[in-house]
Formats: C-alpha cells, structure tokens, sequence
C-alpha cells in the first residue's frame, strides 16, 4: 500500500458557512497504479491532489503515506516525505525561466543534496532518455509547450519518486503534444513502476489509467 | 549549492534590469553618502591622537565668573605651571604655550619679511610632552635659552636649507632677534598646532615668570604618569583657588575670603579636559587653534545613519514589491523540495550580490564626489583603498547591509504557499501592505523634514547676509601689518587717500569683525568705584576718519574732529553702552568715565558721542558695548573704496605702500569676507542639508516608483475590469495616484511638527533670528506631493492605458 485517505474532510469558512472542498473522501492507492481523478470545474479534484501532495491541509481525517501518519507530521518532515516519494508535473510547467532545461532537471537533486558528480550522471541520463540532449542548455521560454511539459516530466522523474501527481498536465497543450505526454505516462507506468495520479478534463486521456475516480462536490462517487 | 545560489540571484538581477537598477542605485546613493560621513567623523574624532601619549596628556581649564559675566578660558595663569609641578607627584610633566598670534620673520641680513600666522612662546618641555623629534637640534638644550626659537620644516625652508638651519638668527617683526636651535615636522592638519610654525622659548617671556593669578593668559598641557586617572587630581586643583587665588585677591581687596567670593555669587573652578577631547568638545576664550563642534558629529552621524536606513528600507520595499514576479518560483521550488531555509538563504545571498555591486557603485559615486565634498566641508580627506582596515570595515559593512535589507524580503518570501501562488492568485498572495506603507510614510516623513530645515537654514542665512549691522561692510578693504611701516604708516594713509577711487581710509586694530577684542572696565566719575556701576566696554583706540569710513550713524553729540584741540581724553561709545549707564544717548554726552582701578590718580574721558548699535561677533550674540578713542598704534589700515575694479584698486594701494616700505608684505583682505567667514559653519550646515535632502528624495522617489509599478501591476485586473465597466484613463490614474498620496499626506502630518520644533531648537542659538515662516512648510509639504505625483502617475498611467483583454486573459 503506498497511501491510504480516511475520511478526509476539508473545508473553508464563507460567511459564517462551511463550504466543503472535501467531504469524507476514502482513497486507497498501491504501488504501480495509475489513477485518473475527473469531476467538473470545482468538484475539488486539484483540492484532493494537493492533499495527497502534501501541498495543502486537511481538516478532518486520516492520510497515511507509506505507513506514516501524514496528518501527524511536522512540516519540515513533511517536506522530506514529499521531496524524497512525490515528483509534481503542472498543467503550466512551472519551469524556472531562469534556469536551462539542464538546470532545471537538477534542483530537485540540489535540494535533495545529491553529490554532483551523480548529479551530472542523473541529468545527462535523464536527457537521454526524454531525447532533449540537444536542448540542455536552452532556457524554457526557448521551447515549444510539449517539449516544456517533456522536461517538467524528466524533472518529475528525476528524483526518482515513487508517486508522481499531474495537475491536468496536457490542458495547455494541443492534441498532439497531449498525446505524447499521456504516452509517456503509461510507459512510466508499465515499465518502470511509477505510480502516477492525474487530474484531468478529458476522457480520453482517463482512458490511459488504470482507475478512475469521479468527484462532485468534494465527494467521491 | 552556493554557486547555484550565485548563479540564480546574478541571472534574476539580470531578467530584471530596471528592478536592479533601482535598487543598485538608490543602496549606492545611501553608501556612497555614508562611506564620505564617516571618512569625515574618522577624521574629526582623530584629532590629536598622533601624539605619543595623547591619552595621558590634559589641559588645564578655568571657569571663571569674577563681577562681571562667566567666562570659561582654555587659558590659566602663568604661576600654574609651578604650583602644578610643585603639589602633584602625579604629574610627570607640564608645558605652556603663550600664543603670539602672527609674526613677520626675516633672516637677520635679509630686508624682506615673511609673514607667519601663528607663532608662541612654549616650554622647553615641549618635545618631551609630545614626542617630537628634532631634524635638526638637539632636543636636549633646545628652547631652554631665551631668544631661541624652533621652527616647522616648511616654516625653515622659506629661509635656509634645514641642515644649515641651527644657530642662524632670525628677526622677528623687525625687531626681535632669535636663534634657530631646532627644525621640527610641520604638524599635522588634525593636531590642534596645525597653524603653528614658530616656536619661541618661554625663557625670553618675562611674564611668564611673574606670579600673577589674575590674569590668565598661559595654555597649560600636562602629563600624568601612567597610573593616574584626570579624576584622581580635580579636587586638589580645585583647592588652587583657595591656595594660590585667594591670597592674590587680597592684594587688591584686603580681608576678602573664599566664602565671601562665593556668596557674592562669584566662582574659579580650575579643570583638566583630555588633550583628544580638545578638538570636539572644547569652546573656551582662547582656544590655541579653531575647534569643531560634537554636535556637528551627532548631525552629521544622524544623518549617515538616516541615509542607510533610507536606502536599506527603499530596498525592503523593492523586493517584497517585487516579490509577486518571484512568487511562482518561490512555488516552483517548494514543490522540488526546497524548504524555507534553502529559500531564505537563496534570497540572502541575491541581497548580498546587490549590495555588493550597489558598494561598487558607491566606491564610485565617492570618488567622483570627494573633492566636492572635501570643499564642503572644508576638509582634505581621501579614500583610504591601500589600508586593509578600510576593506574589511567596508566588505563586513556591506553584508550586515545585505543581510540586513535582504532579511525582511527572504523571510517574506520565504513564506508562500506553493498551492496559492502557483494557482496565479496574483496580488492577493502577496501581503505585507501596511509594512510596505509605512516604509514610504517614513522615507517621505524624513524628506519632508529635511526640506524645512533646509528651508529655515537658508532663511536664517539670507536673513543674517541682509541684516543692517550698523556700519558698512561692504568695499571696505583691510590691509594688515601696517606698523611695519613705522613713521610713514601715516603718509602711507595719506597718499592711499589721494587715489582718486577711495572714499575714505582709517588706520586701527580694531574693527567690528570677530577678532578685535579688547576690554576694560570703566568707573563714571559720579558714583565713584562702586562696582554697580562700573560698565566693561571694549576699548577701540582708532583716528578721526574712523567713524566715517566705517559708516557709523551718530545718534547723539558728534564725531572726533580736529578742531577740537583735546579730543585726546574723549570716548565715543555705542547705544549698548549707554544702555549699560542706564542713560539716554542725550544724557551720556559730557559724562565723564575712567578706565582701570587706579583711584589715586584717574585719567577721566569724556563721552562726546553715541553711535547706532554695530555688530562686532556673529548674530549668534549680543550686542557689546564699544568705546572708540583716539590712538596712533594702529595695525591695519581700512579703506573704503569705491565700486568698480577692485583688482586695480588693490594694485594700486600695493603700488604706494611699495614705495613707502618696499619688502614687506602686503597683506590684506575684506571686511565682508570676514563677515561671511563667521557664518562658515552654518553655510556648511545649509550646503550639507541640501545635498542630503536631495539625496534623501532621490532615494525615497526610487522607492515610490518602485512601489507604484508594483501597485500598478498588482491591480492590473481591477484596472482591467473597470475599464471593461467604462472607467477613463484619467480616472483610473488619478486612483491609483491618490493612493500614495495619502501615504505622502501622512508623512506630511507627521514630519513638519517635528521640523518645526527641531529649527525653533537650532534658531535660538541666534540671539537674532527669523521666525520660521508659514510658506516654509507650505512649501515643503507642496514639493513632497509634487515629487510624488510625478514619480507615481508615469506607472499609474501606464497601467491605465494597458488594454483590458490582456490583462483579463492571464487566467
């Protein structure tokens, strides 16, 4: 088992109201699953992604990761659990524009305090396996949209997580580039064991998961 | 890592060029102004450290207040030095300076005269006290031999080669006859003898060996040995009085006692003050050289201070505005892994860089600004890059900077939370308004008040410049050392007349600038010596065309003249004098006045006139009350002269007295010079307020600007969206401008109550002063609110005129 929710409830206070982002969510995942999380606009899909990513609280309930009681953490413990297991792709990238591709795919390791000489192994692997060698020294601004998801993806990976969680990773991408990534994904997924959480719009990219989870509302239905 | 910290925070200042510029520059404006202060305030406080034991070294101080007004002398009597040597086994040493103003030297078989502006008598203790060496001389015997004198390297030179310079005779003032024994080193600009050249010995000083306590004429340095404390000694030099005075007293009034003395509310307290305390904290009659004041420090360390904290705050301000552009990288690199104390330490070490290249900067900005500055402050300072004190002072100065400014924005965006910034909440994820205003409300509280006081300092000056003083002192030209002339000073003054181009030419030491002093008590002839009426006036001796050149209005009896056979035994005094009589100008005229306590036999002046009150000192003080009488010993010649070309003018008078005395130096200078010399210190004062408010403002308006392209483009949606709803440009500006303007308001509020009160403080040190104006603070307050709208509405209207579909699109 690599993360168990138990009736997760989360909530905002709005005039004297408890809106509910999350109510009694119940999740399980194991180890080389590939979930898809659908519902419409505000159903509370990103809400629960950053609750598994350890980004954003909970009110109620129980989160084990890996048998540790999330919920219970500090954040500074948090941050290790999440830097070391959780690799995140976003829907904009989120590259650091000052940074080249080469540099970009290295902060996690920075911050993980990998040694350099394993560091440079680590990204020069890394671009050989996504095919961007010839790009390393260009800065994300230089690049199209796919080939920007491409390397947040190799950022994702490099760290060699366990879990990696997208938040609509195709929605600013044509149908081509969505392709690509979504491929990737399962290639991921079936040859190498990640675990992948997605958020997305689009039944057709659900269809590459293993599971499907639909939210309205904040609940699970 | 650090080098990814490195190479992060050069790349980010770099994306951002405008950003870094406005923050290089305004953190390179407060250093540069900083680093020249405190190269200033090193300089000050350096003052007589030079010497050997400086630290054991003191000068003995009285306070006197005898009669008449208190006084506190720099100057003790002459016996002090053997009562000090005989009662203290704490003191190892003890040397006086009996300072003889300036001297014309010449060499023995030489006709022409140098002229040297400071000579005195001293002790042969001299070398002993402040490690000197001699280049030439044996310290030993030197000035222990009466008519033997010491001279300065550059002082020598002007005469002979420094090895031939022992045992050479030396004429002073034409009339005294000295013997080189000795070449010291010229002194240095921060040692109180900076002006002196020439050393007599106090052997050939009569006076000195006279015991009279009653007359303080002497400086005297002394030197405790090394296990004393100055307090250890106060209290037995205190007993001096008792000891030495008193017995003195008794001469004149017999049977007089201590309690007596005190319980007519008279006092003598005799003090030591530290030798390196002399330059900042010592305003006593007859200081050895020009002091300068501790308040200046304060001033000017205040406001070093206030330029940093100005700068460093603008850079505060800066960034966390800046901020909302570094939110989603702050985002970006939680989710990495990146916890807060990586995040603060990247933004730590983007501060230092800046600073870094801000103290660059500023290294730059002060050496193009040192000689303006120098000028300023009448200094000679200069950057000290060899000394590695000065780097490692400067290098940790500049991180603490950089830690410091950079602290409150590390921390601030150390903070965010990834889910909100990376959702492109925008402005709404930043916070820390308030600190952010009230950072400006305090850069615009502190520029507002420096445009008053820069204001009240100009007023005052103008004030002072067009005051009447009571006599004119404008073309009035002064031609000093005229008694080198001897018997043909006179037809000096009589052909100096004859040029077509002067009015009026008058021959005397005294004149109403600063430096003429000389006082005397005289006693009315009714009345008797009863000291109640005794009235201590300066005494002028001048000639009959003195009060015309100098422009004196008569307001009662008449000018000396001629005709009158005995005007020899007659005053003419001002209205203060009269005052002090407790007469009109009318009633004074036909009193009669003696000066000096000799009841035996009185010389009695009759007063035959009364002048208009003149100033004789700096408006700072009263009026004194002046005599003039008629006297030949005169000093300097004063010639009125009429507009035009005064160059010519002075070449010509040189061309007479040439022909009347060829050789001596011709020496002069005008009356307005003097005039506006007394007033140096407040026009520095004035100056270095201006350029500080300058830079003050300039610093503050970087923030703003800063500040509202910030504002602008965290309200690009609101603009957006009135826009869409129909609002103008012109409206929408004027939104956004008005928001700093409260800001600028409250500054405003609460910085001209404070100018206020503090330039009433500085004023009442005038004992003639403006009132502060209203339209000062109009001013100020309408200069501040210009400065701002024009700094802030280019960023309000450029954010008005951005098209509302692109700034709605972002989401």
């Amino acid at each position: 088992m690599l993360l168990q929710l138990n009736n997760i409830f989360k909530w905002v206070q709005q005039g004297g109201q408890r809106i509910f982002l999350l109510k009694d969510v119940n999740l399980e995942v194991e180890e080389g699953e590939f979930i898809s999380i659908m519902g419409p606009s505000g159903s509370g899909k990103s809400t629960l992604l950053n609750v598994i990513g350890m980004l954003d609280t909970f009110n109620e309930g129980e989160y084990e990761f890996l048998s540790e009681s999330v919920h219970t953490l500090k954040e500074k413990y948090r941050s290790n659990l999440y830097k070391e297991y959780i690799g995140f792709v976003f829907q904009s990238y989120h590259l650091l524009d000052e940074l080249t591709v080469e540099e970009n795919l290295e902060m996690p390791l920075l911050y993980k305090k990998v040694k350099g000489s394993e560091r440079k192994a680590l990204v020069a692997d890394m671009l050989d396996r996504f095919n961007i060698v010839g790009k390393k020294d260009l800065f994300p601004t230089q690049l199209s949209g796919g080939q920007q998801q491409l390397v947040g993806v190799a950022r994702a990976l490099i760290g060699k997580p366990k879990l990696i969680l997208a938040d609509e990773p195709t929605g600013n991408l044509n149908s081509q580039q969505s392709e690509e990534i979504m491929q990737l994904f399962q290639k991921l997924n079936k040859e190498d064991g990640v675990t992948i959480i997605q958020v997305t719009h689009s039944e057709k990219n659900a269809e590459y998961g293993s599971r499907i989870i639909n939210l309205l509302d904040g609940r699970k239905i | 890592m650090f080098k990814n910290y490195i190479k992060i925070a050069w790349r980010s200042l770099k994306k951002q060029p405008f950003f870094t510029f406005l923050n290089t520059f305004g953190l390179a404006i407060g250093m540069a102004g900083a680093l020249l202060i405190a190269l200033y305030i090193y300089d000050e406080m350096s003052y007589d450290k030079m010497f050997a034991d400086a630290n054991s070294i003191h000068r003995i101080h009285a306070d006197i207040k005898f009669g008449g007004d208190a006084r506190e002398f720099a100057v003790t009597p002459a016996p002090m030095a053997e009562a000090l040597k005989n009662d203290f086994s704490e003191i190892e040493l003890v040397t006086r300076f009996r300072t003889r103003g300036s001297a014309l030297v010449r060499k023995a078989d030489d006709q022409a005269n140098v002229k040297e502006e400071q000579t005195t008598f001293v002790d042969a203790s001299f070398f002993e006290m402040f490690g000197l060496e001699l280049l030439a001389g044996d310290v030993k015997t030197a000035l222990k031999n009466p008519n033997t004198l010491v001279l300065t390297k550059t002082a020598a030179e002007k005469h002979f080669e420094i090895g031939n310079a022992v045992g050479q005779n030396l004429v002073l003032n034409n009339e005294e006859t000295y013997t080189v024994v000795g070449v010291i080193d010229d002194f240095p600009q921060n040692s109180f003898l900076r002006d002196h050249s020439v050393f007599e010995s106090m052997e050939g000083n009569g006076d000195a060996k006279e015991i009279n306590w009653g007359s303080n004429n002497y400086q005297t340095f002394i030197k405790l040995i090394p296990t004393v404390n100055a307090a250890d000694i106060q209290e037995q030099l205190r007993g001096f009085l008792g000891k030495y005075v008193i017995p003195g007293v008794q001469q004149y009034m017999p049977g007089i006692t201590e309690e007596q003395l005190k319980k007519s509310g008279s006092y003598l307290v005799y003090s030591t003050m530290p030798l390196t305390d002399i330059h900042l904290k010592s305003h006593r009659v007859a200081e050895i050289s020009a002091n300068n004041d501790i308040q200046s420090i304060y001033i000017l360390s205040f406001i070093a201070v206030f330029l940093i904290v100005l700068a460093s705050v603008n850079f505060m301000n800066l960034s966390t505005a800046h901020s909302l552009k570094r939110a989603k990288e702050v985002g970006v690199r939680k989710t990495l892994g990146s916890n807060k104390i990586d995040l603060v330490r990247q933004f730590l070490v983007e501060s230092g860089l800046i600073s870094f290249l801000s103290l660059l900067l500023a290294l730059i900005f002060a050496v193009i600004a040192l000689p303006f500055f120098n000028t300023l402050a009448n200094k000679d300072v200069s950057i000290p890059f060899t000394s590695p004190v000065f780097w490692v002072t400067l290098l940790g100065s500049v991180v603490i900077l950089g830690l410091f400014s950079g602290s409150y924005p590390a921390f601030f965006m150390s903070r965010f939370m990834p889910i909100k910034v990376l959702k492109g909440g925008g402005g709404s994820s930043v916070g820390g308004g308030t600190i952010r205003n009230s950072l400006v409300v305090f850069q615009f509280a502190i520029s507002v008040f420096l445009i008053v006081s820069t204001l009240v300092v100009y007023q005052q000056l103008k004030y002072i410049q067009g005051k009447d003083l009571g006599f004119s002192k404008d073309q009035v030209l002064i031609i000093n050392d005229v008694y080198t002339a001897g018997d043909k000073v006179t037809s000096f003054k009589e052909q100096v007349k004859q040029l077509g181009f002067v009015k009026d030419a008058t021959l005397s030491s005294f004149f109403p600038t600063p430096s003429s002093r000389s006082d005397s008590t005289f006693s009315p002839e009714e009345g008797g010596t009863d000291q109640e009426n005794a009235v201590s006036m300066q005494t002028w001796a001048v000639d009959y065309d003195y009060v015309s050149t100098m422009d004196f209005e008569l307001v009662a009896g008449r000018d000396f003249d001629k005709n009158f056979g005995n005007d020899s035994t007659t005053i003419i005094v001002n209205e203060a004098a009269v005052r002090i009589m407790k007469l009109s100008p009318k009633e004074a005229i036909g009193k009669r006045y003696t000066p000096g306590f000799d009841s035996n036999n009185p010389e009695y002046f009759t007063i035959i006139g009364v002048v208009k009150d003149f100033h004789i000192a700096s408006l700072k003080e009263d009026i004194d009350a002046v005599s003039l009488h008629l006297g030949d010993r005169a000093y300097a010649l004063a010639v009125k002269i009429q507009p035009g070309d005064f160059t010519n003018a002075i070449a010509r008078i040189e061309g007479v007295w040439n022909t009347i005395v060829p050789g001596e130096p011709f020496d002069y200078y005008f009356m307005e010079d003097a005039f506006n010399n007394t007033y140096q210190s407040e026009r520095r004062l004035g100056n270095i307020f201006i350029i500080f408010t300058v830079l003050s403002l300039l610093i503050a308006c970087l923030g703003l600007f800063g500040l509202a392209a910030f504002n602008a483009e965290k309200r690009i949606k609101e603009i957006g969206v009135r826009k869409v709803l129909g609002a103008s440009v012109s409206q929408i500006s004027m939104r956004l401008t008005i928001d700093f303007l409260k800001l600028v308001g409250i500054a405003i509020l609460i910085s001209l109550p404070l100018g206020w009160y503090v330039m009433n403080k500085w004023l009442e040190d005038f004992t003639y002063r403006i009132n502060i104006p209203w339209w000062v603070f109009l001013l100020a307050a309408f200069l501040a609110v210009l400065i701002s709208v024009l700094t802030v509405s280019y960023q309000s209207i450029k954010a008005a005129i951005v098209n509302p579909v692109k700034s709605l699109r972002s989401e």
